[in-house]
């Protein structure tokens, strides 16, 4: 059990920690770090620098188990937030329900770009369709046309040389 | 009058939000809006609908629920889980107090504005007391699972109907239980597989429940039985609003394929005592979803995700036939949001997080009337100005030598210095910004860019004097009643309608107001004499032409050409005036928009003709529009199709032959 503790939080730091950190903290906290520790070893994630995604880890555990040795200069922000992730999780959902109540699958949804294209057509006055230039369209006509002109241009230079 | 070289705009991408929910007010006529964006909006109905407070919206609110209650305090709910109270004194959020239900879905209060229910995500309806100074929690309602998405009391006030993902409930306020649970998911088409959601909810005082779902139909429901006593489909998509009006004879829903409908509460043999619920008018005003409806007693409103707020008066609650019996559509905002920098041709574009700056093109051609002449300069994108935190911009300017600009939003000023090198900017923020009492409601920049006005909270005005390396002093504050220093010259008698939009002419000291109420449109007061203008009134003696006390949209902009000091400039959304006050007025008789007209006369007979107000409609609708020198115009107009394609999917209509 606790070769897997280890493996996983080796596996946790390796997924954090960018190159550059690891690198300057490799001699002594390194081979601190592999030491088998039962608590969990949130102690690197404050020198991420985005302590706020980690906001669900109480802080009160971040515990600085460095040799005090090599430190990285202080490009990063230990902070404290409120513990907001739970009403954030709660706006999410309810976000996400409105939008599949409106939006999401069984609804009638079109574009803006068709709906009024389409009653610029039906009007007693014809116009145009809005947005009649959308650089997205038939771009895979271009892609192949793209694709086309340069497979044919190989053929004429060696068909030539 | 001359001939004007006119810088067209139309560059400003503003694309206003959609409205969210509405409340009424009904001893003060007046309407409280609040948008997708958290923006709330307070609009009069009294003074010609004019907006006349705005509190600014803030990146993580979300309002879900409006109401008014104790008379004029406004509640607001949302999606944070908060309960706000807006002053509106002094137009931010007073305070919040936390609902602990997760989510709020839905408020509402009681007759007498006394008590607070709202409707939380995890299924509890909550009974706060409305008391002087706040809310307090009084008790929570039962509890059921699945979020309650509207409320309505029943008129007396002793019990509250919440409707909710296939059910609705009908909760005794005295006790807490719940005394009637009626299923609304009988009766579905069978290709549906969805769930029946129960969007709005209204409570009428004979016991009848009416209720709008997902599936587009709006059903009466008898509460102490349980039983349907009505079904009508109005719609494919969802109906997704619903208001009623105070006798409680008509309502009115809105759907999600931007239709409202009316039904009214009729009798079925004419002078028979059975009445019927009737589906009796359709309206097609939105191109978008209507999420707020709201019933007056001679108006339907409606406000959808267009952005659109649309006001529908009823023909036959309308006593005489006259202007205020027409349907009016409010899409751009009653403030002024861009500014401009005269000597510099520099144009300021306020959005809700963000500026922009951009300078405007130039052209060395001359041509004829009406002559579209080619650009040598394209108009440039000079600098876009992030706003730092999560509020909204409240307010903005530039200063005419184009080097200072300056935003506020709710709690932080602003001020930044531009450098212009040749082809290159650079900005640089100005430190040291005096502690000012913020919020900063308007910015005006003197003429000569020396000094910079700020108009904030309880009526003080601060100046602050721009120091050129980039630095800038607080000079003084203006309080009323104002202490010795810059002497207070007088005071404006006071007008009951609110002003929308003021300006003072640099040359001769007058102020021109101009207030919402088109009735008695224009003022004109001079400073030194403390009184108003002969011209004033001599307007106000032969009264205004009908057709300008006719308009619909305020006047939010106010200029003068510096070298003719009888001339102003003013704007509406759908028209440009140039007002000459040296030439007669117009009578009722006379035409009024008659440029075109006096074109094509002869010297004498143009002469004859003449009058004060040069209307140009060519332009429209306008967000602004001033004079850059005695030859240039600039106007910025912001036509509806360009806001059109930045809205959100509509639902698909199907029309005959596509």
């Amino acid at each position: 059990r606790r070769r897997r503790q280890e493996l996983f939080t080796e596996q946790k730091r390796r997924k954090l920690l960018p190159e550059a950190l690891l690198q300057e903290l490799a001699a002594a906290p390194l081979a601190r770090a592999e030491e088998p520790s039962p608590a969990p070893a949130p102690d690197k994630r404050p020198e991420r620098g985005s302590a706020k995604q980690r906001k669900d880890r109480i802080p009160g555990q971040v515990k600085k188990d460095k040799a005090g040795g090599t430190r990285s200069k202080g490009n990063y922000i230990a902070v404290h937030l409120k513990d907001g992730n739970l009403t954030g999780l709660h706006q999410q959902t309810a976000k996400d329900f409105i939008r599949d109540q409106l939006y999401g699958p069984g609804t009638n949804r079109t574009s803006a770009n068709e709906f009024f294209s389409t009653a610029n057509k039906k009007d007693p006055i014809k116009k145009a369709a809005v947005q009649f230039v959308d650089k997205s369209w038939g771009l895979e006509k271009k892609q192949r046309a793209a694709k086309f002109t340069k497979s044919w241009v190989a053929r004429k230079m060696t068909s030539t040389l | 009058m001359g001939e004007f070289e006119v810088h067209r705009v139309r560059f400003f991408g503003l694309v206003p939000a959609g409205v969210r929910c509405m409340a009424y007010q009904h001893r003060g006529c007046r309407l409280a809006l609040a948008r997708t964006d958290g923006a709330v909006e307070v609009y009069n109905f009294a003074a010609n609908y004019f907006m006349e407070k705005a509190i600014p919206g803030h990146q993580t609110r979300s309002v879900e629920a409006l109401c008014w209650a104790a008379g004029e305090r406004l509640f607001g709910a949302g999606l944070c889980g908060d309960i706000t109270e807006y002053d509106l004194e002094r137009l931010h959020p007073a305070y919040a107090v936390d609902g602990f239900g997760g989510p709020i879905w839905s408020m509402a209060a009681n007759n007498d504005g006394t008590q607070l229910a709202i409707g939380c995500e995890d299924g509890s309806v909550k009974l706060f007391q409305v008391v002087p100074g706040g809310v307090q929690f009084e008790k929570n309602l039962d509890r059921q699972k699945g979020r309650v998405l509207c409320l309505s009391w029943h008129p007396s006030g002793t019990h509250l109907a919440a409707g909710s993902i296939n059910f609705i409930r009908v909760l005794d306020v005295r006790s807490g239980r719940t005394a009637q649970r009626i299923m609304v998911n009988y009766h579905v088409p069978k290709s549906k597989k969805r769930e029946c959601v129960v969007w709005s909810i209204a409570f009428l005082s004979s016991g009848t429940i009416i209720s709008s779902d997902s599936f587009g139909r709006v059903q009466f429901w008898d509460w102490e039985r349980g039983t349907l006593q009505d079904s009508h489909t109005v719609s494919t998509s969802a109906a997704l609003s619903l208001a009623v009006s105070e006798e409680e004879d008509s309502i009115v829903v809105g759907t999600s394929a931007g239709a409202t409908y009316q039904f009214q509460l009729l009798p079925v043999k004419t002078g028979g005592q059975e009445k019927r619920w009737v589906k009796t008018k359709p309206f097609q005003h939105h191109t978008h979803d209507v999420r707020a409806v709201v019933h007056t007693p001679t108006a339907l409103i409606s406000g959808g995700l267009d952005a659109q707020l649309v006001i529908r008066p009823l023909m036959e609650k309308v006593q005489k036939k006259s202007y205020d019996a027409v349907l009016r559509k409010f899409t751009l905002p009653h403030r002024r949001l861009v500014s401009c920098a005269r000597k510099a041709r520099l144009l300021l574009f306020q959005f809700s997080q963000h500026l922009e700056l951009w300078r405007l093109g130039s052209t060395n051609k001359t041509g004829k009337d009406g002559e579209v002449l080619p650009l040598s300069r394209m108009p440039e994108h000079l600098l876009q100005l992030k706003s730092k935190g999560p509020e909204h911009i409240y307010c903005s300017c530039v200063s005419p030598c184009g080097s200072w600009i300056a935003y506020s939003t709710a709690s932080r000023f602003h001020l930044y210095r531009v450098q212009h090198e040749g082809d290159n900017i650079s900005i640089k923020k100005v430190p040291g910004v005096p502690k000012l009492l913020l919020p900063a409601y308007q910015l005006q920049c003197a003429s000569d860019s020396g000094r910079l006005f700020i108009a904030s909270d309880r009526g003080s005005v601060h100046v602050v004097q721009l120091l050129e390396p980039g630095g800038c002093k607080h000079l003084h504050t203006l309080r009323p009643p104002v202490q010795a220093g810059l002497c207070h010259h007088c005071t404006v008698p006071t007008y009951s309608c609110a002003v929308t939009a003021l300006a003072i002419h640099p040359a001769t000291n007058n102020l021109f107001i101009s207030y919402s109420d088109q009735q008695v449109g224009l003022f004109e007061f001079s400073i030194p004499e403390k009184q108003y203008t002969a011209w004033s009134r001599s307007v106000q003696n032969s009264g205004l032409h009908r057709l300008w006390l006719e308009r619909d949209s305020p006047i939010t902009h106010i200029a003068f050409n510096p070298k003719n000091t009888s001339q102003i400039l003013l704007h509406d959304v759908y028209m440009l005036c140039v007002l000459d006050k040296s030439l007669p007025l117009p009578d009722n008789n006379a035409l009024l928009v008659n440029q075109s007209t006096l074109k094509q006369l002869s010297e004498p007979a143009r002469h004859r003709q003449l009058h004060a107000f040069k209307i140009c409609k060519k332009f429209q609708p306008l967000l602004f529009a001033d004079l850059l020198d005695e030859r240039c115009l600039v106007t910025v107009e912001r036509p509806a199709a360009d806001i059109n394609a930045e809205l959100p999917p509509p639902v698909q209509q199907k029309k005959f032959g596509t």
